[in-house]
């Protein structure tokens, strides 16, 4: 009797595997519905804002390196590459077999045409099955810049842009709407999705109408909504702390007191309060440009409010200036954050307005570019707008004393690290992001979904 | 200006002033009517306002009332009771709270005064809110807030949540600003505006009114500021414009707080257009009904002063006629009334006139004829006597000595023939004078006139048988050419010329001048002989008058007849014993000469 039942229960569990293996066995088909802030007006990345829309790019471009998780270099439509000449010169090997959408094969010529349309101050040229690259100074780091979206290999005829991506595009309404389709001679294999529709340009509140409506699977989420969307049931994927928010200053500091009241200001704001009540925990706070989970020496700069120290430094400045903080008047989640940089200011007895236009102090996002430091850091500083930072070396205390540099220069105040988040369907299988927040799209397929 | 159009001044006058007078008075008592009803309507509105602020107040509270006894409110003074809330899971829901109750502010505040969550400042979290730690007022109140963008009045009303130990405070209102003026709705014409007194002084961007900012803040900042220094209610007269159509008369109320500090000043502003209005129909009214008026004033006052003035111009008319010499001038009797006693009178006068002149003209014609008889019977007398004497004598000699008759009677002959000459003389004379003839007027140069004369009688005047006369000739440089007659005028000037050496038996100095004066030439002899007494100088012109023993008085007659019939004048002034000053005017009046006694004259 106790066989008999025994070979019952097995037969049972064996009948509700196979039926739970038929539910998550990944399968082709489908489309995605996507719904995105960003609305790009060009596909091609020598013209393309890629801050918000790097997804879409990943869809319909290769980039010649790829980094994983860990910031590691590996082989995308490169497949080898190797330093000459003390890291100035690089010789990269090109995968074969590769094809454009258009059913064209990938050629040396066309990366390095490609390469020298992004970066003018390169030398690039073919030889063989490989591309030359030549820098004017040592570029340990080059094989990480080959990995940043804008380094897509993408091939220009006729006023239009072909890549080598998963996704060939089938419709394109300029900062709307975009309907890619699944390329069945992809290198790296067929994706499962047949193709994938991308509404640009909805605010969180419509991406979330959207989403709930049923009529998008994966939306942007804000921040600070997070918190609140996943209490309210829905599955909420997010990063990590990846974007920098941070004050930056219009101009050098102009005197000694203009140095002491940008101390008292970076001393009297109250990092934590803005992440936890602001931002719902949507961030982290932080004193460093880069995050600390990718450096691991972000804790050494100090987070913490400190109104004695700022008074005492305030206190040091006969008069202080009266300063215009700028911020986006389109996000109310900035205003919010700006307001109360200006009491925590006032607090510390300085003075500061809030201005929509012409400001001294501008109140910014940054997304990180790269999972490498280095390169990420180089970034960072580009599109702060500061002096390009002197990097000694390519360890990480190399990057600490360049990062410490350029915040002593007193330009850019960090305040937090923000994570990227979305609301996923959970029709959404095999979600996935990099680290860098990415979504990893070609790799999801859907699930029936079920009453 | 004539009887006839003082009459019509006076007329048109009246009737102007009584219309205007009546439009006048019109228009007083309309503006004290009217701002009567102002008084009430501005009275009724600010009665009105202070309910419909009362009511918002009310309103206001019952909100916040409903907010307080919510979920929210309570769930949050719960998590206070437990401890330190998350201010972060209220951060957004007080905004979506205070936009469900139609709130522009609330606020969460725990009992230390601290924000737990601000929907007008979301950013405020965590600061202080002086308010909340004073007792809670039960009604509404109003309140200066203060936003990141600047400071607001509103509406406010607190309520307290207590759930556990620890006082939850609700605190919400709502913004004064154009829309709760907008919901006042003001009676057309009137119209309300709002200063929020949130800056020290005056700012005109703080003036505002139901659309919004007030375009033209200046008329009124002075008022504002009265009542930000005295605190009380004040009513002025405003001018926006210079048309008085757009003038208002603004009531500022001052809006107090809590503490009585002054948050605001409500203007309460009553259109004067209306009035202006009914001023200018009044006005319009009056002065058609004036230029009416004075039309008919015009004419009427026309036709009576016309009735009035019509009889006395003809007696004017006629009374200048009768200066004129129309002795015989009557004037029409229309009317029984003192006009027409007027010209009864006047008629009669004429007639009475015409009467005793006649009777004068016979008088003078008998005096004539008695004077020309007694001059006759003089002048004749004086040679018939010798005449009669020489008769006489040859009688005698005839009778008594025959011898010496023939010597005698040579004698004799000669006498009588030089008495009859002297006869004929006085004869010739006064036929001369009934003969005066008419003048031949000719181009005269006036001086070469007194020349001829002073050269005619230079010879008399040295003749060493009389007393030595001086003569002077004082002639213009330049003198016209006169229309006269040169034969008449040397006459006359002679005559002068006679008479000056007559009066001058002793001996003196004859002075001759000319001049011109204006359109006139003027001669003038003058004599430093024994003068004429003031009698003697008002008869001397009379025909057969004479001072002289033997004189006919002919002389001057002659003188003032030539004279006169050259259109000109002569007079006399004389000082008794300082010697006498004929003066001969005569008209230039060369264009009455016809061309051809100008040609003549000329060649």
């Amino acid at each position: 009797m106790k066989r008999t039942g025994f070979l019952l229960l097995a037969a049972a569990s064996l009948l509700l595997a196979v039926e739970a293996g038929a539910a998550t066995r990944p399968h082709y088909g489908g489309t995605l519905h996507v719904c995105l802030h960003a609305a790009p007006a060009s596909l091609d990345p020598n013209q393309a804002e890629w801050a918000g829309s790097a997804a879409l790019f990943g869809l319909l471009f290769d980039t010649l390196v790829a980094l994983d998780d860990q910031g590691q270099s590996q082989p995308a439509l490169a497949t080898a590459w190797q330093a000459e000449s003390g890291n100035q010169r690089w010789q990269v090997a090109l995968r074969r077999g590769v094809t454009f959408s258009d059913g064209m094969p990938l050629t040396p010529d066309i990366v390095a045409a490609s390469l020298r349309a992004m970066n003018p101050t390169w030398r690039v040229f073919s030889t063989g099955d490989a591309v030359i690259i030549e820098r004017d100074s040592p570029a340990p780091d080059l094989p990480a810049e080959l990995a940043l979206p804008r380094n897509s290999i993408v091939k220009r005829e006729s006023g239009k842009v072909l890549g080598t991506g998963p996704f060939v595009v089938t419709q394109w309404d300029a900062g709307k709407k975009l309907v890619v389709t699944a390329r069945n001679d992809y290198w790296g294999g067929r994706t499962f999705l047949d193709s994938i529709e991308v509404e640009m340009g909805k605010n969180f509140h419509e991406q979330m109408v959207a989403f709930d409506l049923g009529k998008a699977q994966v939306v942007e989420v804000a921040s600070e909504q997070a918190r609140r969307a996943a209490t309210e049931g829905r599955r909420i994927e997010t990063s990590a702390p990846d974007e920098l928010l941070a004050l930056v200053f219009e101009r050098e500091p102009q005197s000694a007191a203009d140095s002491k009241q940008r101390e008292a200001l970076a001393l009297s704001i109250d990092r934590r309060l803005l992440n936890s009540v602001v931002l719902q925990n949507g961030g982290e706070p932080s004193g460093g440009l880069l995050p600390n989970w990718m450096t691991g020496y972000g804790f050494l700069f100090p987070v913490e409010v400190n109104l004695t120290r700022a008074q005492q430094e305030r206190a040091e400045v006969p008069e202080t200036s009266v300063w215009n903080l700028g911020f986006d008047a389109n996000d109310p989640i900035e205003r919010v954050l700006a307001e109360r940089i200006v009491l925590n200011a006032r607090d510390a007895g300085l003075r500061l307005q809030l201005a929509t236009g012409a400001s001294d102090i501008k109140l910014v996002r940054v997304p990180l570019a790269s999972l490498d430091p280095q390169v990420a850091f180089t970034a960072l500083a580009a599109a702060l707008g500061v002096a390009q930072p002197r990097i000694n070396g390519s360890s990480l205390d190399d990057l600490y004393m360049a990062e410490n540099a350029l915040l002593k220069s007193q330009r850019v105040i960090p305040l937090l690290h923000l994570r990227a988040a979305c609301a996923v369907s959970k029709t959404v299988r095999n979600w996935g992001r990099t680290r860098g927040g990415l979504w990893r799209l070609p790799d999801v397929w859907l699930a029936a979904e079920r009453p | 200006m004539n009887l006839r159009h003082k009459l019509l001044v006076t007329l048109a006058l009246t009737a102007f002033l009584s219309v205007a007078a009546v439009a006048w008075i019109i228009s007083s008592l309309v503006r004290h009517s009217f701002e009567e009803t102002n008084q009430q309507r501005a009275s009724a509105l600010i009665e009105q306002f202070r309910r419909d602020f009362a009511r918002q107040g009310e309103d206001v509270v019952h909100r916040v009332e409903t907010i307080a006894s919510g979920e929210a409110a309570t769930r949050l003074a719960l998590a206070l009771s437990h401890g330190s809330p998350d201010y972060g899971a209220y951060l957004n829901e007080v905004k979506t709270i205070a936009e469900s109750q139609q709130l522009d502010f609330l606020e969460f505040v725990d009992g230390q005064g601290t924000i737990l969550s601000s929907a007008q400042w979301p950013a405020k979290f965590g600061y202080k809110d002086a308010q909340s730690t004073r007792s809670v007022p039960r009604e509404a109140f109003l309140k200066r807030e203060e936003l990141p963008d600047g400071a607001a009045l509103g509406v406010f009303a607190i309520r307290e949540v207590r759930v556990g130990d620890k006082p939850l405070y609700v605190i919400g209102g709502r913004r004064l600003d154009r829309n709760f003026l907008a919901r006042l709705e003001p009676p057309p014409g009137m119209r309300t505006m709002l200063y929020q007194n949130l800056e020290n002084g005056f700012s005109p961007k703080l003036l505002i009114n139901s659309s919004g900012a007030v375009g033209t803040a200046d008329p009124v900042v002075s008022l504002i500021q009265q009542v930000q220094r005295q605190s009380r209610e004040v009513t002025a007269l405003i001018h926006w414009s210079p048309n008085a159509a757009d003038d208002e008369t603004v009531d500022a109320i001052p809006l107090t707080g809590l503490d009585h500090e002054l948050l605001g000043v409500l203007l309460v502003a009553d259109s004067r257009r209306p009035y202006a209005e009914i001023r200018r129909q009044i006005r319009t009214a009056a002065l058609l009904g004036g230029a009416v008026g004075m039309v008919l004033a015009v004419l009427l006052s026309g036709w009576a002063a016309a009735r009035v003035t019509r009889p006395v111009e003809q007696l004017a008319q006629a009374a200048r006629q009768v200066a004129a010499g129309d002795w015989h001038t009557q004037v029409t009797i229309t009317s029984a009334d003192e006009l027409g006693e007027l010209a009864g009178s006047f008629n009669r006068m004429t007639s009475e006139l015409l009467q005793q002149k006649e009777q004068l003209v016979q008088s003078e014609r008998v005096a004539a004829w008695r004077e020309l008889a007694r001059r006759l019977a003089h002048e004749l007398k004086n040679p018939l006597f010798p005449l009669q004497l020489t008769v006489e004598n040859l009688l005698r000699a005839r009778q008594q000595s025959p011898e010496q008759f023939e010597e005698i009677f040579k004698e004799s002959s000669a006498t009588l023939l030089a008495e009859i000459a002297n006869l004929k003389t006085i004869i010739s004379r006064f036929s001369e004078f009934s003969r005066m003839p008419q003048p031949q007027l000719q181009r005269v140069q006036v001086n070469d006139v007194v020349d001829g004369v002073m050269r005619l009688f230079q010879a008399q005047l040295s003749t060493p048988e009389r007393a030595p006369i001086e003569c002077k000739l004082e002639l213009a440089e330049v003198m016209p050419t006169i229309a006269a007659d040169p034969e008449l005028l040397h006459r006359a000037l002679s005559n002068l010329v006679l008479n000056a050496m007559d009066a001058m038996a002793q001996g003196g100095t004859l002075t001759l001048r000319t001049r011109r004066a204006g359109e006139w030439a003027v001669l003038e002899v003058a004599d430093t002989g024994t003068g004429l007494t003031p009698e003697e100088c008002e008869r001397l012109f009379t025909p057969y008058y004479t001072s002289k023993a033997h004189g006919t008085g002919l002389g001057l007659a002659i003188v003032q007849s030539v004279i006169s019939d050259h259109g000109g004048r002569v007079s006399v002034r004389s000082e008794s014993g300082r010697g006498t000053t004929f003066v001969i005017e005569l008209p230039i009046n060369t264009d009455k000469l016809q061309a051809g006694q100008v040609a003549a004259a000329t060649s």
